[in-house]
This record gives structure tokens, C-alpha cells and sequence, in this order.
């Protein structure tokens, strides 16, 4: 069974090489918001020298793997499943002698290596070309960063395939994916680098799964998790797995008790 | 020449009617619609928040100031949003063939194509745009209002939201050729948002040069805040040029007009 969810993925993933001007187009779309923010970051350093323990580079390099990883962990507008519970077509993935859950995993999975390779590496580069912010060079802490964004691409799987299930129980919910993409994104450090936040906000904040997806993967690999508490970051982020995970079966189990396909 | 204006409005007007009708049937839909809208388009203006929070001035802008700038920002792409919603939309009209069936009718396309499609849940930026010019109000106490200072604003807000609207329409015409890279367009629409959300002398000359001399979005922006604020704009200009906007606009206009009608003498139609 696992080589038939490994098929999947491979299949997902030739089949998003196909897009290679729509690719270009949104590769060119992260550089340039990359370099609106690093103007904003630059101009706000100017009247201090570091907030939180992020200087200037921290901040930058922060800023441009959030646009890498954007697309990887938690991708802007993907409503497939959503479309196909409205075409109904939805009927035939759930009656594949597959697990429904895991089918759309694999083929997430598969999207997600495509846009780790084509979007999120020659999105960070240029950043690093333009604005000459270099890399974070311990191989430890990229080891434990794949790691890390491994389980973080992994909620950010559940919590799209969660979102987009809101439409076995209303057939329009668009906009209501797209406050959920932004709660996750606002709450994971894309808008704000989440050490910014007053220091209340944090304290809630490390205990969201949305921390799990993009600001605990950049703050390992930007050494900024001290090796003692290393452990219980990626443990947080496996718990967030799990979770999510059981909580996006029983929302599947519901929802295939009660779907009703219309026409012959 | 005014005959053929005062038809387009008349149709536009009764587009408008039915589009509005037809939303309003489904009142849950657009009040969830209207209030996501507003959420997510707070928390943006709530990083802007943060990032003061931390650090109290960014090159001379403090935060009521660059809420000002915000607040002028959002309303005039929140206007855009809405009543270019139609030109948004193109790529589908043209995936789906419909565009055809458009240049059939005995009215103009481009009529056809702006009254297509109307968006009452884009009043969640307006309403965003119009808490957070309150909020830059109440930051700014000493702010001196005059006349000028209110036409300037109501002017600078209008001449953007039109400006936005034209750069919708030159994305939408790219589509005449490929439906595949309309992201590139969001470069200049939302990118170009983002960026004048903040003062546009942070960024590298070339991009300011771009923005006020090539495309003019920042006359929607930046350079009625500069006058409301009293603010210098760079590269020597005098605050008064915020009176230029609306010509700017309709000369941004005029070309977006003719690309467009270059890009409907080459359709091709769509090949399935």
C-alpha cells in the first residue's frame, strides 16, 4: 500500500511540472513581496539595532525563508478538494479501496517536494542575491530544519484538507478558507516575525499548532532554538500532527456518513 | 461620443442592479463573506501594528502617519476590488469561451466585461480602510484640516482606485494571450498595495521613480498622504502635484484603453 501512496505523490508531482510559466509567474510574485518586506525591515532597523535578538540579517533571512516556505506549508487559494465535493466527483476518491485521508496526503506530499525544489530554493536564493544576507551555515541545525519542516508541511497538509471539508457542509465557503489561511499565516510569522509579537501574544501564540508550520522550522535553522529545547519543539510539532490528523478523520468520517450525490 | 458615455452608464447602472439583486438574495452568504473579508484584511493592518510596537519610527513616519497612508490605501483598492471585480474575474470569461459570446452583443466589450461582476463582500477592506482612518485620527491629533487637505484626500483616493482598476485591466488583457501567468499582474495589484501601504521613500529610487513617474499608483497613496501630513515627496517634488492625480489617472486610463483594445483586435478565441 505505502508504494501505491508513493505513486501518488510522484504523480502530483510531474504532473505540477507541467505549470512551468504559472511557476515562473508566482516565483517572480514571492521575489518581489521578499523585497517589499526587506525594504520595510531595513527601514524599521534603522531606528534600532535588534528586536527580540533579531538583527537586521536574522530578520531578513526570517522574511525570505517565510516567502520560501509559503507555498510549501501553506499554500494561498488551494480549494481542490473543495471543488470536487461541489462537482461531486468527490464520490470517486472516497470509493477508492484507498485511504481518503491518505490519498490526499500523498498527492499534498508530492505538490509540496515539487514547490520545496522549483518555488521555495530559488525564492530564498535570490533573496540572498539581492540583499546579500548569506545562509545560516550549521549543517545540524538544516538537518533538523528539514525535519522540522517535514512535520510542519505535514499540519499544514491537515489543516487545508480541514478547511476545504467545510464544504460538505456548505457548498461555497471561499472566503471562509481564505480567513483560515490567513489566521494560520498571521499566526505562524509570514506577516509579522512571530519574536515581534509582545511578549503576551507569545506565550499563547507557542502553544498554536500555526507555530508548528513555518516560525518553528526558520527559528531552528536560524539557531535561535537553543540545543536543550530542540527536542520539545519538533516534540510540539509531532503532537500538532497527531492531532490534527485525528481530528481531520473524524471530520471525514462525518462528512462521508452524510454525503449525498445528486444526479445518476 | 456623450451619447455613446451616457448608454455605457445607463447600462452599467442597470448591470450594477441585477448584480446587486442577485447577491442580496443570499444574505448569510455576503454578511460571512463581508465580515472574513474584514477580518482578514485587519490582521494585516494589525502587523503594521506590531512592527510599531517594536520599533517607533520608520525613517521619519510615525505610526499614525503610516496608518494614515494605510487607511488611504485601502479604501481606494478596496473600491477598485470592487467595482473591477469584473475585470478580476477575465480569465475565467476567457477560459470558459465566454468572451465570445461578449463580442457577439451590439454594446462594448469592455462594458460588458467591467459590469460582469460586482463584489459587495470587498466592503470588508472599505470598512477596514475606513476604522483605520479613524484610528490614524485619533494618532494624530495635531493634524490641521483645510479645505485643500480634504480635496486632496477625496481626490487622491478616487484617482487610485481608478489607477488599480486600469492595472486590472492590463492584466486581464495579458489574457489575451496566456490565462497561465495572470499571476504576474498581481505583482502590480496587490504587490504594488503592499508596498505603497508604507512610505515610499523606504524603497530603492528605482522602484520610487517606477511608481510615481511610470505607473502612478503611488498618486493614490502616498502622495496625498505627503500632503495631508506635510511630508516632502522625493525627487524635489512640490506637495501641490497631488492636484495632478486625477489627470495622471485618466492618462493611465486612456493607455490601459488602448492596450486593451489592441489585446481584443488579437483574440484568437479559445481553442476547445
Amino acid at each position: 500500500m505505502l508504494r501505491f501512496y508513493v505513486e501518488v505523490a510522484r504523480t502530483a508531482f510531474r504532473r505540477q511540472l507541467i505549470y512551468r510559466w504559472a511557476n515562473l509567474a508566482g516565483l517572480l510574485t514571492n521575489i518581489f513581496f521578499g523585497i517589499i518586506f526587506s525594504y520595510v525591515i531595513i527601514a524599521l532597523f534603522h531606528a534600532r539595532p535588534s528586536v527580540a535578538g533579531f538583527d537586521v540579517r536574522d530578520t531578513l533571512r526570517y522574511t525570505w525563508l517565510v516567502q520560501a516556505m509559503v507555498m510549501i506549508v501553506m499554500t494561498f487559494g488551494w480549494y481542490d478538494l473543495m471543488l470536487t465535493i461541489r462537482s461531486g466527483a468527490v464520490i470517486s476518491d472516497l470509493s477508492k479501496p484507498c485511504d481518503f485521508y491518505w490519498y490526499w496526503f500523498s498527492r499534498e506530499f508530492g505538490r509540496n517536494i515539487y514547490y520545496l525544489i522549483y518555488r521555495g530554493l530559488p525564492t530564498y536564493v535570490a533573496g540572498m542575491l539581492l540583499f546579500s544576507f548569506g545562509a545560516p551555515g550549521d549543517w545540524r541545525n538544516w538537518l533538523a530544519f528539514l525535519l522540522s519542516l517535514t512535520l510542519g508541511a505535514s499540519v499544514g497538509i491537515a489543516y487545508r484538507v480541514l478547511y476545504n471539508a467545510v464544504a460538505f457542509w456548505f457548498l461555497e465557503a471561499r472566503a471562509i478558507g481564505l480567513l483560515f489561511v490567513v489566521i494560520a499565516l498571521f499566526f505562524t510569522g509570514s506577516y509579522v516575525p512571530i519574536p515581534f509579537f509582545p511578549r503576551w501574544a507569545l506565550a499563547i501564540i507557542q502553544w498554536l499548532p500555526f507555530n508548528a508550520l513555518i516560525n518553528v522550522p526558520i527559528q531552528i535553522l536560524l539557531g535561535k532554538i537553543p540545543e536543550n529545547a530542540l527536542l520539545f519543539e519538533l516534540g510540539r510539532q509531532m503532537l500538532w500532527v497527531i492531532i490534527m490528523t485525528l481530528i481531520i478523520r473524524i471530520v471525514i468520517a462525518a462528512a462521508a456518513r452524510r454525503v449525498v450525490v445528486q444526479g445518476g | 461620443m456623450v451619447e455613446n458615455i451616457v448608454n455605457d452608464l445607463q447600462l452599467y447602472k442597470h448591470f450594477l442592479g441585477m448584480l446587486f439583486r442577485s447577491q442580496a438574495q443570499y444574505k448569510v452568504n455576503v454578511v460571512v463573506d463581508i465580515c472574513a473579508s474584514f477580518a482578514v484584511t485587519s490582521l494585516e493592518f494589525v502587523a503594521v501594528l506590531i512592527y510599531f510596537g517594536q520599533i517607533p519610527s520608520m525613517l521619519g513616519w510615525n505610526v499614525g502617519e503610516v496608518a494614515m497612508l494605510y487607511a488611504i490605501m485601502s479604501i481606494g483598492f478596496g473600491l477598485a476590488e470592487m467595482f473591477g471585480a469584473g475585470i478580476d474575474a477575465f480569465s475565467d470569461t476567457i477560459r470558459l469561451g465566454e468572451f465570445d459570446r461578449i463580442l457577439l452583443r451590439p454594446v462594448g466589450s469592455f462594458m460588458q466585461v467591467l459590469g460582469s461582476d460586482f463584489r459587495l463582500r470587498r466592503l470588508g477592506r472599505i470598512t477596514q480602510g475606513g476604522m483605520t482612518f479613524v484610528i490614524a485620527l485619533r494618532l494624530l491629533p495635531g493634524l490641521h484640516w483645510t479645505a485643500a487637505k480634504v480635496v486632496a484626500l477625496l481626490i487622491g483616493i478616487a484617482s487610485g482606485s481608478v489607477m488599480f482598476m486600469c492595472v486590472l485591466v492590463l492584466g486581464a488583457t495579458l489574457c489575451f494571450w496566456t490565462v497561465e501567468t495572470t499571476e504576474l499582474i498581481n505583482i502590480l495589484s496587490y504587490g504594488g498595495r503592499d508596498m505603497l501601504s508604507y512610505p515610499l521613500t523606504i524603497y530603492h529610487r528605482l522602484m520610487q521613480r517606477f511608481f510615481l513617474f511610470v505607473i502612478p499608483l503611488a498618486f493614490g497613496s502616498f502622495v496625498p498622504a505627503c500632503y495631508l501630513l506635510g511630508k516632502p515627496l522625493p525627487f524635489g517634488l512640490p506637495g501641490e502635484i497631488v492636484f495632478a492625480a486625477p489627470l495622471l489617472a485618466l492618462a493611465f486610463a486612456m493607455v490601459s484603453r488602448v492596450i486593451w483594445q489592441f489585446g481584443v483586435r488579437h483574440y484568437q478565441s479559445t481553442g476547445s
